[in-house]
């Protein structure tokens, strides 16, 4: 699984550092409990700006991208769940 | 517990950013009524029971953030009432630092046990055996607490087996370590001046938000407009704010497209500070003075100053480092106008001191910093760069971990005078403060050196900061890692005279 999280400035001024912060916990949670979940990677990249912000004057920071496809005013409860469903056995 | 006040987080930050645009571009401040709109569009709340109250809470955040008081729900003030006041180009900034926001106040009860749903009536039932004052008694569902009987001593929490009795506390109050939160008649919080020292710990512990501080964000860009011989000095813990892929060079060069002329680390103040604490506690511990109190943490001393006022000639008289890196650059250019910029909103106050007022004059947080680069469209990551940042030693970069402070002290202290013995501790948090305080006037730290810090784990957690304190700290200490000198005595941008005097004494 591979995420992206964007550290722009927009971003890094509503919460996409929380975000990282939150996933580094949720990797303790897995470690914790390793057999049930999937042996695949969760890959955690942190990025430049996307320049979505800057083509709209809808807010959407903090942007995080998940296999592919981005989340807007993502949240870290959301992004965890995503990545829960994904890889929980 | 910082991170995850996403909301309230995101709230205070949008506001600082919001400021400073308008300040950036120049918007006509008397629309500033129009502003809580643009900040929380529609008509269904979001936060709180109504979007009313929403926006009337934003209009008193930007009020604090313009530097004004916030409005007294008793009587008729338009947002833009004393605006006129405030649309200058220098910090317009009146006491107190720290408001409550009464509208946003929910009230919450004061420190109590009480039963939950857990309890079991049980045969047993402990609860009611152990309590000192019998306020405990078997109700129809469940134990009741006699509030009025009760001396919040906790023993029947302690005792039950079902966990169903908890200690309840108001964030705000349990929080603040000097006792300045009561109430006022309608149970809102209420800050008492004559204890609060400006920690910032009630502001970020607030589960509703309802507590600010005021920033001077709006005049600092105002003076970044007309002004030449603007400088930034930016303190030991911004390492690791403003993202993983800024990197200290470009947060330097970030500072200066924000229109600052230069930049400097206080750590190199530090550096200062150190050596001067040094000398001092060489020769005045223990024939002048017991022990000696460091001096760098402003709510530390006013703790001290405030509640312990005959312990307060026991603090160092040497300057933070905030003061002696303002110093520094002034030397430089006599017509240098300084704003720091750290994690800590006390040194808002310390600013205002008779004696500091003519070296610094604007102080702002890391937060309302990332505002002002927000505004200003500013990308760090994207920045060119190719200089390196020298001012300062290892230790004086140290300063913004607990114990950083002592450790440069005794270290440098040592490399002066070798024979002598040094103890000491240091205590980070105010509670804490208090407390090695109490010790301290009863005569139990004859000797010692004394490291007070109010936030906890030093200014690294400071409630201006962005980033979490294991990130933040563990960015500190590779950057301190990374400094080509050690000692502070072995740095060249520091009067020489000073550094001399010290080494003098090791002949």
């Amino acid at each position: 699984m591979k995420l992206k999280i964007c550290a722009g400035s927009n971003c890094t001024l509503l919460g996409s550092l929380s975000i990282l912060d939150q996933i580094d916990d949720l990797k303790e949670i897995i470690s914790e409990d390793a057999e049930n979940y999937r042996d695949e990677g969760l890959e955690v990249e942190v990025i430049k700006c996307l320049g979505y912000c800057k083509e709209t004057n809808e807010q959407v920071a903090p942007v995080v991208v998940i296999d592919g496809e981005p989340m807007f005013n993502a949240t870290s409860q959301a992004v965890m769940e995503k990545i829960v469903n994904k890889i929980r056995k | 517990m910082k991170e995850s006040y996403v909301d309230l987080i995101n709230i205070r930050r949008q506001v600082f950013a919001r400021i400073a645009k308008m300040a950036y571009e120049g918007t006509d401040l008397s629309e500033l009524g129009k502003t809580c709109y643009e900040i929380l569009p529609g008509e269904v709340a979001t936060y709180r029971d109504s979007i009313f109250r929403e926006r009337a809470i934003i209009d008193e955040r930007l009020r604090l953030t313009l530097g004004l008081n916030a409005r007294k729900p008793t009587e008729y003030h338009r947002v833009t009432d004393g605006i006129n006041e405030v649309d200058v180009d220098e910090t317009r900034f009146v006491e107190p630092l720290v408001n409550v926001i009464t509208s946003a106040c929910e009230a919450c009860p004061t420190k109590a046990y009480y039963v939950t749903d857990n309890c079991r009536k049980c045969l047993a039932h402990p609860c009611t055996n152990v309590c000192p004052t019998n306020a405990v008694s078997i109700g129809k569902n469940r134990a009741i607490i006699d509030q009025d009987k009760c001396i919040k001593c906790g023993r029947c929490k302690e005792t039950c087996p079902y966990s169903a009795i908890v200690k309840y506390e108001r964030p705000c109050a349990a929080a603040c370590g000097v006792n300045a939160i009561e109430s006022d008649y309608l149970g809102r919080a209420q800050i008492n001046r004559d204890r609060c020292v400006s920690c910032g710990s009630c502001i970020i512990q607030c589960p509703y938000g309802a507590i600010s501080d005021k920033s001077q964000i709006y005049q600092l860009i105002k003076a970044l407009k007309s002004n030449n011989h603007m400088y930034a000095i930016i303190a030991p813990s911004f390492l690791g704010q403003f993202g993983p892929l800024a990197t200290p060079a470009q947060i330097f060069e970030g500072i200066k497209q924000l229109g600052f002329e230069d930049v400097v680390e206080v750590s190199l103040g530090a550096d200062i500070t150190t050596i001067r604490e040094a000398n001092e506690f060489l020769e005045k511990v223990p024939n002048e003075i017991p022990y000696m109190g460091t001096s760098c943490c402003n709510s530390w001393a006013l703790m001290v100053e405030k509640l312990f006022p005959d312990q307060y000639e026991y603090i160092s008289d040497s300057s933070s480092p905030m003061v002696y890196t303002a110093k520094y650059i002034k030397e430089k250019d006599p017509d240098a106008r300084i704003t720091f910029i750290g994690p800590c909103i006390s040194k808002k106050l310390e600013a205002l001191r008779e004696e500091v007022k003519d070296y610094v004059h604007f102080v702002i947080t890391f937060e309302e910093l990332m505002g002002m680069f927000v505004a200003k469209g500013i990308e760090l990551s994207e920045i060119e760069v190719s200089d390196e940042i020298k001012d300062a030693s290892a230790l004086g970069r140290g300063y913004a971990i607990a114990g950083g402070v002592a450790e440069a002290v005794k270290n440098t202290a040592l490399k002066i005078d070798p024979s002598r013995e040094i103890n000491v501790e240091g205590v980070s948090t105010l509670h804490e403060c208090v407390k090695l305080m109490k010790v301290a006037k009863a005569g139990k730290k004859k000797g010692y050196l004394l490291e007070g810090m109010a936030c906890p784990g030093g200014c690294v957690a400071g409630p201006g900061t962005i980033a979490s304190y294991n990130r933040v700290k563990k960015a500190v200490t590779e950057f301190k890692n990374k400094a080509a000198i050690k000692s502070p005595l072995d740095n060249e941008i520091i009067d020489e005279r000073l550094r001399n005097k010290s080494e003098k004494k090791e002949n």
